[in-house]
């Protein structure tokens, strides 16, 4: 086994199980039924209150399955997940109001406009009113669709979708923000403005949880990064450290060092 | 509150935009309702709504013939008179057999004769009392095609029954009067003296003494004949309904196969909500569904020759069962969106569902004319809920209190649906 590599392997959020940041997950199982192994296996995680973490694994790696588990869709078989200190079972509304899901699969109503979508999840959250009407316009501003506001979404090419599912994200103005690789499959300019965005939304303070499996882009917009395997977390630290202590030249020289060569979804 | 406002337009608008959908979702119903009617013949003609044919072949051409022909025509029956020239008993015997007319009938060459002699011999002077032989029987030829419902079959031999039967008392009172007055005259009675007018036998005999008169078959309600469409239209009407729950499930699969059902369930915003909103809206859908079929029933069955659909003053009850049926199809279409994983597998277990409890709930064949277990079964089915309301109002004239445990049991199945669906929601993987 490599010397450097095995410096924080494990699992580097357990130690202190007593403390518990924004995002908080420890020890979380999850076997799914009619799977062969389990999709998280001891996953731990800590997120600190204002960072943008990013969390890096390849197809498979259980990264879907730990923001499920962290957003309350469904609990772990074992293990704990908290959202500021919370968990869902006793806090579920409270959790839900401070919380922001970008979801991985486009969760946008075709057959509604860039603003019927808006106007829907706002409403569905509880916003009214003026307040409502401001949170739209700057939805569409933000994922800059304002010209086309009253356009079907089946009729988006997927950049504008992409933007417009992080702009629904967005629309409860969410303490917690949690993105299931939002940039899939849109081209540079759509990714450099979502990534400008989310900068500045992080910099007002907004803890942002950022799945991945693109290296740069980890290494381009997050202030820690760990890396999921296997369901379970196999590397943690700063963009910088990760490359210092592993001697890699470049993340993802290290991401294919820690996670193997071979492909894990066949 | 606002939320299941906000839900409900959301499902509106989506509906809206589907206009093929939505399309399909009124005129499926409506061509069914049309169709099936046009097509049940046989409990038209069960109900006397419209004449069976019989075909009507006679090698004998004498009185008998023409006699049971005036006798048949009085009733429900519709002759088709064949010529003895052209056509023969094997013909006849065929065209039954093949399907082409449901009875035939046949009176074979010399039955006149036979009858005539047989009445006279019967009430030969001397002769009164001894039994009369087998022989003296004139046969006359029946076909039934197998395949017509047992209920037509016993309705239609009654009728040929009933016709010789009162063509054989005729002729045997005419001949009765007949002996009586000859044997009048050769004892030399005046006709004053006489204690019966032998001329006004056959008039006597045809009076009758005995009649049947329908009464409600309960307190409240009047008297109306069995009508297919009355039955008809709410029931199919009832089966649209329940096919909305496969829409439902589709549009609960749409949200789940796409990211918005994790999105939704991240938001601070119950399942049931967003139940409720699908059921409102659907609810709507299911109310505009009865309606037009409501409304083909009253102005389009008179124009295509059938009875019209008539709702009595039980109209708010009516709808009433509309709204409660609905809801009952709109929880078993969401139970589908969660247990399913995609949309064939919903629309597969719905749709053989749905016509399974249909069938098992006497949309297709009532209730009482299915095997004993199968009515004790029918019970179990959400459409003979409402269908027993439905013919609670339109054929017994009931009032809302008689059909409350129907509604009851509708909005139970509704409850237990969402406690289920909301249930799955909280752990959809
Ligand atoms: N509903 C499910 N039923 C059974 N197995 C599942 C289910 N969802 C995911 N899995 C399996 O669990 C493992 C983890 O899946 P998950 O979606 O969490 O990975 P991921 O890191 O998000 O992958 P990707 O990069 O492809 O999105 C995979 O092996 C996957 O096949
Ligand atoms: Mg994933």
């Amino acid at each position: 086994m490599d010397q450097t590599a095995s410096i924080n392997q494990g699992n580097p959020a357990r130690p202190d199980s007593g403390s518990s940041g924004a995002i908080f997950a420890s020890g979380l199982i999850k076997q799914y039924k009619n799977a062969n192994s389990p999709a998280l296996n001891d996953f731990s995680l800590d997120v600190q209150p204002g960072e943008f973490y990013g969390l890096l694994g390849p197809n498979g790696a259980g990264k879907t399955t730990a923001i499920s588990i962290l957003t309350g869709l469904f609990p772990p078989d074992s293990g704990t997940a908290r959202i500021m200190g919370m968990v869902f079972r006793e806090s579920e509304n409270k959790i839900k109001q401070i919380l922001g899901l970008v979801p991985q699969n486009i969760g946008l109503y075709d057959k509604l406009t860039a603003r019927e979508n808006l106007t829907f999840f706002g409403k569905i959250c509880g916003i009214q009113g003026k307040k409502l009407a401001e949170r739209i316009e700057q939805g569409l501003e933000f994922a800059r669709l304002a010209d086309h506001a009253r356009q079907p979404v089946a009729t988006f090419s997927t950049g504008m979708k992409r933007r417009l599912n992080l702009a629904v994200g967005l629309i409860n103005d969410p303490q917690v923000l949690i993105l299931d690789e939002p940039c899939v499959g849109i081209d540079a300019q759509s990714r450099n403005l979502i990534h400008e965005q989310l900068t500045a939304i992080n910099q007002r303070g907004t803890t942002i949880l950022y799945t991945t499996h693109y290296m740069e882009e980890a290494q381009e917009l997050c202030s820690r990064i760990g890396i999921i395997d296997n369901g379970r977390l196999v590397e943690e630290g700063t963009p910088a450290a990760l490359l210092q202590q592993s001697g890699r030249a470049n993340l993802e020289e290290l991401f294919l060092h820690l996670t193997g060569k071979e492909l894990r979804d066949s | 509150m606002l939320k299941i406002i906000t839900a409900t337009a959301k499902e509106f608008l989506l509906l809206l935009r589907d206009r093929t959908g939505l399309l399909v979702l009124f005129l499926m119903p409506a061509i069914l309702v049309i169709v099936i009617t046009l097509v049940q013949e046989n409990v038209m003609e069960l109900t006397g709504q419209k004449k069976t044919q019989v075909l009507f072949l006679d090698l004998d051409q004498g009185d008998l013939g023409r006699s049971l022909q005036t006798q048949l025509k009085t009733g429900n029956l519709e002759l088709v008179v064949w010529d003895e020239n052209r056509k023969d008993m094997a013909e006849i015997q065929k065209a039954v057999a093949n399907g082409d007319y449901q009875v035939g009938i046949v009176i074979p060459k010399d039955a006149t004769y036979r009858f005539k002699e047989a009445a006279a011999r019967l009430f030969q002077p001397g002769k009164g009392t001894e039994n009369p032989a087998d022989s003296m029987t004139t046969p006359l030829h029946l076909f039934i095609d197998p395949g017509i419902m047992a209920g037509l079959r016993s309705g239609v031999t009654a009728q040929l029954q009933m016709a010789l039967t009162v063509m054989s008392q005729e002729a045997k009172i005419t001949m009765l009067s007949k002996t009586l007055q000859e044997a009048m005259a050769g004892l030399n009675v005046p006709p004053e003296a006489a204690p019966l007018d032998s001329n006004k036998l056959p008039a006597l005999f045809s009076q009758p003494l005995l009649t049947l008169t329908e009464n409600p078959s309960n307190t409240r309600a009047t008297i109306t004949s069995y009508n297919p469409v009355q039955q008809n239209v709410p029931a199919w009407a009832l089966f649209g309904m329940f096919f909305t729950a496969i829409p439902i499930a589709g549009s609960i699969l749409r949200e789940r196969n796409s990211g918005i059902w994790v999105r939704l369930m991240a938001l601070p915003v119950s399942p049931l909500v967003l139940f409720a909103g699908k059921a409102i809206a659907y609810m709507g859908i299911c109310l505009c569904q009865f309606v037009l079929i409501a409304l083909i029933g009253a102005f389009l069955f008179p124009l295509i020759g059938l009875p019209a659909f008539t709702v009595s003053m039980n109209l708010p009850a009516v709808l009433l069962t509309v709204l409660f049926s609905s809801l009952a199809a709109c929880g078993y279409g969401i139970f589908l969106g969660l247990i399913c994983n995609s949309y064939e597998q919903a629309s597969t277990v719905g749709a053989t569902s749905v016509v399974a409890a249909a069938a098992i709930g006497g949309v297709m064949v009532p209730v009482y004319a299915m095997p004993h277990m199968m009515q004790r079964l029918s019970i179990i089915s959400p459409l003979n809920w409402g269908l027993t309301a439905f013919q609670d109002l339109l054929l017994r004239g009931y009032s809302l209190s008689a059909i409350v445990g129907d509604l009851g049991r509708l909005l139970l199945f509704f409850a237990v649906c969402a406690f289920f669906s909301w249930k799955l929601a909280g752990r959809q993987q």
